[in-house]
């Protein structure tokens, strides 16, 4: 029971493949043994689209990590996103004999009706997370096991998306022999590292701009509100810089990383920056107003959506933790200034914390998902699921792997 | 008059007028002219002697003879309005004394552009109801006759109860890509003729569940959405089933898919007097498989006196009609029962003639064109996403970079 636990999380990226290998105490502490890395090739807006090439990323990555933290991975915890992710709020109930108690059945129960309802049925239900109880319409049950009552009514989060796609991205990993122990979307595993239950409790959103995509999930009263992916992510911004301004998508990338900034202004106007010559392309001077307005056009875009999407389900002033910023894209320059802009809401970039081990790795906002993962996989495995800080996620539905 | 039977005043004869104007529009009146049982009074108007020498119109009207010389417009409206100067008693008597005025042309070229409008607006001077079915040319036609187009499209607008609009980049799918340049052009034309023909059926075939003319403008002039139009036509043992595959196959309801967004759907069955309560069951339980599940259906259904007639199913749908969800929601079972216990046909005597039918009116506009609007004017430019799944949110492809579409917008 106290033996320490090794968890991997790995998260196959549109612009990385980053495995962490992880121990977990049983205190709930958790500490980074290392970290795998491999650029990702074959995989995009978070979905593979060349197999072989994703799966030669996949093991370049766990073969990394492998070496650096000197563990075996036999079995890995594996992000999905992808914009065929959808989510929605369902309330499910059961009627008990009187005044009867309640026991795990009839909380499985009513979680197995909250499931019973109509996707697509191509697509699989990947998490229903209970939100709140009410008992005999009490509201506020955060634990109804063994309470008297006669009428258990339960609102879940359901996230569900497509079973083939999802699969692929299991197919990838296990070409290796190598276990999946359970798929978790991105904005979930996220959460997990980023957020405190403090912050959970007060209302915040977490918003991982990626590579590829963004993914987003909303707390409020301690619960999952809403969640989502929109496919747009730092490739975007790459892409419109290399239409906007005629350079190669390489260089728009570099240029993006080292000059660009999504918030216009703050130097002197019309500053020039100029662009080296290089094999194939002969070198450019570039207009910084130009650069920062078209990044600048495309984040206020992204943040505008969201910020409706959210605005949907819980009014911003309610969000009592404001927003969190992570994923690789949130260290764009400006980007946080933007967000705070739009959101009219503190924005603050955010990185896994509570966890130990090389401070480069954990402050990395671009490892949140995959350390978010090894917390989910602790909350997971954890003897008593109650104590753990993620208690509500207990009620777990094993995703069927399907193969 | 024919279009509104069930409420139908004793009914003095409607007078309707077709009139086609220019060489599309005479093209037209003479399929629909030569097509009988429609009775509506045909007048073809040209600037081009030669184009009406050859239609079989009622009443053909060369337009400015001094003017043009009988040689045509050349393709610009100022010539054309010259010769409707010249022409302009002829064109005043053309139109007075019909309640019901339908215009069909094809902008975009000198006659038609001008004179669609103008007598649009001298028509409803005259206090009839005016519709006009009208194509824009093909893109490749050129910018200047697209132009005239839109600016003659705009104009009418102003003066039409009702507008049937189609986009000739449109209707030429309904064409093989090999087909010749005579065929793809006939097939347009063709298209015309099945909505006007649609629409004549609709409001004037006998019982025994004619459509209302106001349900029929309900569709039609809606200012939101794009007009969806499918026709199929069949005989032989299995007609129903052929005939309903034929009109959800057209292309100007996408293959059927477009049907799903449609707020309100007019079905008109017109079939021989053989035709059997569940050959239109069948139909319409074919078409609610393709429409969502809040549309508004409408059926009407009509019968010739005889037996020899062919089925023929015509829908005509608006997409984004608001939930209103206005008169008759469900209509397919309460209808049909109608239909079958109720026969309605009670006014059908006068309307001897409603061929003319009710304007197609389609008031829109900017909107008609079905999903037209999403062609692209210009090479959408995607980058590296180019050959992925589009990022589609709010109708909006965000994978084009968002400086170029805020650019666009302005």
């Amino acid at each position: 029971m106290s033996k320490e636990r090794i968890h991997v999380g790995l998260e196959i990226g549109t612009t990385k493949v980053c495995a962490v290998v992880a121990e977990c105490g049983r205190d709930g502490e958790i500490r980074l043994l290392g970290v795998g890395e491999s650029p990702s090739r074959g995989v995009r807006k978070g979905e593979i689209v060349d197999f072989q090439n994703a799966s030669k990323c996949v093991h370049d990555a766990l073969a990394d990590a492998e070496e650096r933290s000197d563990q075996e991975i036999n079995s890995v915890w594996l992000a999905v996103t992808g914009s065929h992710l959808q989510s929605f709020n369902n309330r499910s109930s059961i009627s008990m004999p009187e005044d009867s108690e309640i026991t795990e059945k009839e909380i499985g129960d009513v979680e197995y009706k909250a499931k019973e309802i109509s996707i697509p049925k191509e697509n699989v239900i990947l998490h229903s997370i209970i939100q709140r109880y009410y008992v005999d319409g009490q509201e506020g049950v955060i634990d109804p096991l063994g309470m008297l009552g006669a009428k258990l009514e339960a609102d879940y989060h359901i996230i569900h998306g497509v079973m083939t796609r999802i699969q692929n991205t299991i197919r990838c990993v296990k070409e290796f022999d190598i276990e999946v122990d359970d798929v978790v979307v991105n904005s979930v595993a996220s959460a997990q590292v980023v957020l405190s239950d403090a912050q959970k409790q007060a209302g915040a959103v977490v918003i991982d701009i990626g590579g590829g995509v963004t993914d987003y999930i909303v707390y409020h009263d301690g619960a999952v509100r809403h969640s989502g992916v929109i496919a747009i992510g730092g490739d975007h911004i790459t892409n419109d810089l290399c239409i906007g301004l005629r350079i190669p998508i390489t260089r728009a990338e570099k240029l993006k990383i080292e000059e660009g900034s999504a918030f216009p202004g703050g130097h002197p106007h019309g500053e020039k920056i100029t662009l080296k010559n290089d094999t194939g392309f002969s070198g450019k001077e570039i207009d910084r107003d130009m650069l920062n307005m078209i990044i600048n056009a495309r984040v206020a875009e992204l943040f505008t959506i969201l910020k409706k999407r959210i605005h949907e389900v819980v009014p911003e002033h309610l969000l009592g933790a404001g927003i969190l910023l992570t994923g690789g894209c949130s260290m764009l320059r400006g980007v946080r200034e933007v967000a705070e802009t739009i959101f009219e809401a503190p924005v603050s970039l955010a990185h896994a914390h509570s966890v130990s081990g090389p401070t480069s790795a954990f402050e990395n906002p671009q490892l949140s998902t995959c350390i978010g993962l090894v917390r989910y996989a602790q909350a997971v495995n954890a003897d008593m699921p109650e104590e753990t800080l993620i208690g509500k996620f207990k009620k777990l539905i094993n995703f069927n792997l399907g193969l | 008059m024919s279009p509104y039977p069930r409420y139908q005043e004793p009914a003095k004869e409607s007078v309707i007028r077709l009139i086609g104007i220019g060489n599309a529009g005479v093209n037209i009146t003479d399929r629909l002219a030569m097509r009988a049982a429609l009775s509506v009074h045909t007048v073809a108007l040209n600037s081009d002697q030669q184009s009406l020498a050859a239609s079989v119109a009622a009443q053909k009207l060369v337009l400015g003879p001094m003017t043009t010389h009988g040689l045509g417009a050349g393709g610009d409206p100022e010539r054309a309005i010259d010769a409707a100067r010249e022409s302009l008693g002829d064109l005043q008597q053309v139109v007075s004394g019909a309640d019901v005025v339908i215009l069909c042309g094809g902008l975009g070229g000198g006659t038609a552009s001008a004179i669609v409008p103008l007598l649009a607006k001298m028509a409803k001077d005259k206090g009839a109801l005016v519709s006009a079915v009208v194509t824009s040319p093909f893109q490749f036609e050129g910018r200047r006759r697209t132009q005239q187009a839109a600016e003659s499209l705009s104009e009418l607008v102003k003066h039409a109860d009702a507008l049937v609009h189609f986009e000739n980049d449109r209707m030429a799918e309904l064409v093989e890509p090999r087909a010749d340049v005579a065929e793809t052009f006939a097939a347009c034309d063709g298209l015309l003729f099945q909505a006007i023909g649609g629409l004549v059926r609709i409001l004037g075939s006998p019982g025994p569940l004619p459509i209302a003319l106001n349900d029929l403008l309900t569709v039609l002039r809606a200012t939101k959405g794009g007009c969806l139009f499918g026709c199929g036509e069949s005989e032989g043992a299995n007609r129903a089933h052929e005939a309903l595959e034929q009109a959800l196959r057209s292309p100007l309801l996408d293959r059927g898919r477009l049907l799903q967004e449609a707020g309100k759907i007019l079905v008109h069955l017109s079939g021989p007097s053989s035709l059997t309560f569940a050959e239109v069951s069948a139909v319409m339980n074919g078409i609610s498989k393709s429409t969502a599940a809040g549309a508004n259906l409408c059926l009407g259904v009509g019968t010739a006196g005889d037996d020899s007639a062919p089925l023929i199913v015509t829908i005509i749908g608006r997409t984004g009609v608001e939930e209103k969800k206005p008169c008759l929601p469900p209509a397919l079972p309460i209808e049909a029962k109608q239909e079958a216990s109720v026969p309605v046909p009670s006014l059908a005597p006068p309307r001897e003639e409603m061929p003319s039918a009710a304007e197609p009116a389609v008031p829109s506009t900017k909107t008609q064109k079905v999903k037209q609007d999403f062609l692209p004017l210009e090479p959408i430019a995607r980058g590296r996403f180019e050959k992925s799944e589009p990022t589609i949110v709010e109708g909006e492809d965000l994978d084009v970079p968002t400086f170029l579409r805020l650019r666009i917008k302005k």
